[in-house]
């Protein structure tokens, strides 16, 4: 199974399954009047074509080992997510400051709290310059 | 002389001091981001794209557009000398970087700053020549031709950004697809929203472009755990007379090459950049030194490169149809100002189109200015840590995604994109063919569904037509090439495979 060319073509396969399947539920109709299922439909057929001529493909050509490091993406959508969250709760400052903390963690270089807190310092000053200069509405406190 | 005329009215635009001001910001900014490691054209629009929302349309435009030759600018000053190979600028790594070892980085950035001018300066008077032209056999298509124009684009696309006409495919489609999410124009159907109600006017443009470009080139260059070693180099700027005559005839070259590819379909700075660089190794006066740091390697590229820079905006703003995906990024910032681009722009936006065409000719003349004489500043950029960076761009891409309509739920759009996005990078698919598919998708599928209206339902009106017969019979070519060119591959490469046994069964006997 850990073969990049083999997991590619699954992939668009199943990308190509999802939208296929959900685009039966809605209207088809005819060439001449096209439902809003039609498209996507038609769409999704011929991606589903790619998708199998992949995996067929794989089977011929020299296997690629697929690496996948999920340790640096989780952090960095952890990040994210909590800066939304942070942000939609407390207010955007504090969001800054937990996505910074946050973000550190990924990479590889020493955890250093005094750098942090100068980055965060540094882009909540942005962040006032755009609300300020720039009229970006921020919710910042 | 309605060409000078018009250029003249440009210029009266261009040149106010707001619209200066937008456009050296543009540039500078542009520049910065662009030397970022990781960062090409693409990433950086999308991340300054919200700076721009607060600004008018006209200025906005015009930063925008010197964010992207600016960031096109950086990238080469960061192949050239570090070695980085982004996807904008991989020929300047060749001969470029070669210079830079040979202790010449100075030389090879003044011959990539003023090739970069020569180019921009021939492209901006084809783009004046051409654009209204071709403006005006844009209202010969009909929707048929519209649709096989769109496939055009997309089969280029898919082979110039990928070299994988499948995979590229596949990521058109899947952008297609992407498309699709959102209320249904003809009939009102929500389709793919899961009945979330912020899905109803479709996904967010911004969304997606940066969670496949910055959020994933992130996380790829913070896997990437190499170090990278700051540049300490001298810098000797001003060439001798002798080393100053060899930049010009290649520039020259450079820009013709790159001028006209920048206007074909799939077209743009990458494919004229290798074009550029062949057609020096047959026809330049020093083409044996090339490969090794010569100053035609370098000359020659950087001009096609900006050269087809400026000339892509051509099938934008006179077609509407974007020919790759930075000019399909281009072209929804023209529809966030409320522009469409099309055949009617020049007429209806006549300042705007003009203006823009002589900000890039400013455009040009700061970033000789900007760029010559201060790029041993700009290479300071490289000395910041990555730690302090990428947080940095982090945050850039959540105020850019909630800037865009206040909503905070658009930032867990971006995250899931960003983790598509670096699932895309780990199976080796290049996210560019999908903005093209996401920003076409519905014109796709409008001008499919009025063309088979028109023909009441049969296909025949697109081999009937004789524009899209054309087109469609080009790609036919094309795929066909291609399937012929894999079969003899793979029957090359059994062939290989067998030689070894034929010649091992005498050794046994």
């Amino acid at each position: 199974m850990n073969d990049r060319n083999l997991v590619r073509g699954l992939f668009i396969a199943a990308i190509s399954l999802v939208f296929g399947i959900g685009a039966l539920r809605y209207p088809i109709g005819n060439f001449e009047r096209a439902g809003p299922g039609l498209f996507p439909l038609m769409v999704s057929c011929l991606l589903l074509l790619i998708g199998v001529v992949s995996v067929v493909r794989s089977r011929f050509v020299e296997r690629v080992p697929l690496a996948f490091n999920p340790k640096n993406i989780a952090i960095v959508l952890a990040s994210l997510c909590g800066f939304a969250l942070v942000s939609e709760h407390v207010n955007m400052i504090a969001g800054i400051v937990f996505m910074v903390f946050c973000a550190s963690f990924a990479g590889t270089g020493e955890y250093s709290v005094v750098r942090n807190l100068k980055v965060a310092a540094g882009l909540v000053a942005v962040a006032l310059a755009f609300q300020k200069l720039l009229g970006f509405n921020l919710p910042l406190y | 002389m309605d060409i000078l005329h018009n250029l003249a009215f440009g210029f009266e635009h261009a040149l106010t001091w707001q619209n200066l001001l937008f456009c050296a910001i543009g540039c500078t900014v542009g520049t910065l981001v662009g030397l970022l490691p990781g960062l090409g054209p693409l990433a950086t629009i999308s991340i300054l794209l919200p700076l721009t929302y607060s600004i008018p349309t006209t200025g906005a435009l015009i930063m925008l557009a010197g964010i992207y030759y600016g960031a096109q600018y950086g990238d080469s000053v960061s192949a050239i000398t570090m070695k980085i190979p982004h996807a904008s600028s991989i020929v300047a790594c060749i001969d470029g970087y070669q210079m830079t070892l040979k202790g010449k980085t100075g030389l090879a950035l003044f011959t990539a700053g003023v090739s970069s001018f020569i180019g921009g300066t021939v492209a901006i008077v084809v783009l004046a020549f051409f654009a209204p032209l071709l403006g005006e056999v844009a209202f010969l298509f009909g929707p048929a031709d519209y649709c096989a124009l769109m496939l055009v684009g997309f089969v280029c696309v898919s082979f110039v950004t990928t070299g994988s006409l499948l995979q590229g495919l596949a990521m058109c489609l899947i952008g297609v697809l992407l498309g699709q999410v959102g209320t249904d124009v003809n009939s009102g159907v929500q389709r793919y929203t899961m009945d979330f109600p912020f899905l109803a006017e479709g996904i967010g443009l911004v969304s997606i472009a940066l969670g496949c470009f910055g959020i994933a080139e992130i996380t790829k260059n913070l896997d990437n755990k190499d170090e990278r070693t700051p540049f300490n180099g001298k810098i000797n700027l001003i060439p001798t007379w002798r080393e100053f005559k060899r930049i010009i005839p290649s520039a020259l070259r450079g820009s013709a090459v790159g001028s006209f590819l920048g206007i074909l379909p799939g077209g743009g700075p990458v494919i004229a950049q290798f074009a550029a660089y062949a057609v020096d190794k047959k026809l330049s006066k020093y083409k044996d030194e090339i490969g090794t740091g010569a100053i035609e390697g370098v000359a020659g590229q950087a001009a096609a490169d900006e050269a087809a820079a400026r000339t892509s905006f051509i099938p934008l703003m006179s077609i509407g149809i974007p020919e790759n995906a930075v000019m399909a990024l281009m072209m929804a910032a023209f529809i966030i100002k409320g522009i469409q681009p099309g055949p009617n722009m020049i007429a209806g936006h006549p300042e705007l189109f003009w203006g823009l065409v002589a900000s890039m000719w400013v455009g040009n003349c700061f970033l000789l200015l900007l760029n010559v004489p201060l790029v041993r500043y700009w290479l300071s950029v490289f000395k910041i840590p990555y730690a302090v960076l990428f947080p940095s761009i982090l945050f850039f891409c959540c105020i850019g995604t909630f800037s865009v309509n206040n909503n905070l739920d658009d930032i867990f759009i971006t995250a899931v994109f960003g983790f598509t996005g670096y699932v895309f990078l780990r199976l080796d698919l290049d996210p560019a063919p999908l903005m093209l598919g996401f920003i076409l998708g519905p014109m796709l599928e409008e001008n499919f569904r009025r063309a088979l209206l028109i023909s009441r339902g049969s296909f025949d009106i697109f081999v009937t037509r004789p524009i899209s017969a054309t087109l469609l019979g080009l790609i036919g070519i094309f795929v066909l090439w291609q399937l012929t060119a894999f079969i003899l591959q793979a029957r090359n490469a059994a062939g290989a495979h067998r030689m070894p046994e034929v010649k091992a069964a005498p050794l046994e006997g």
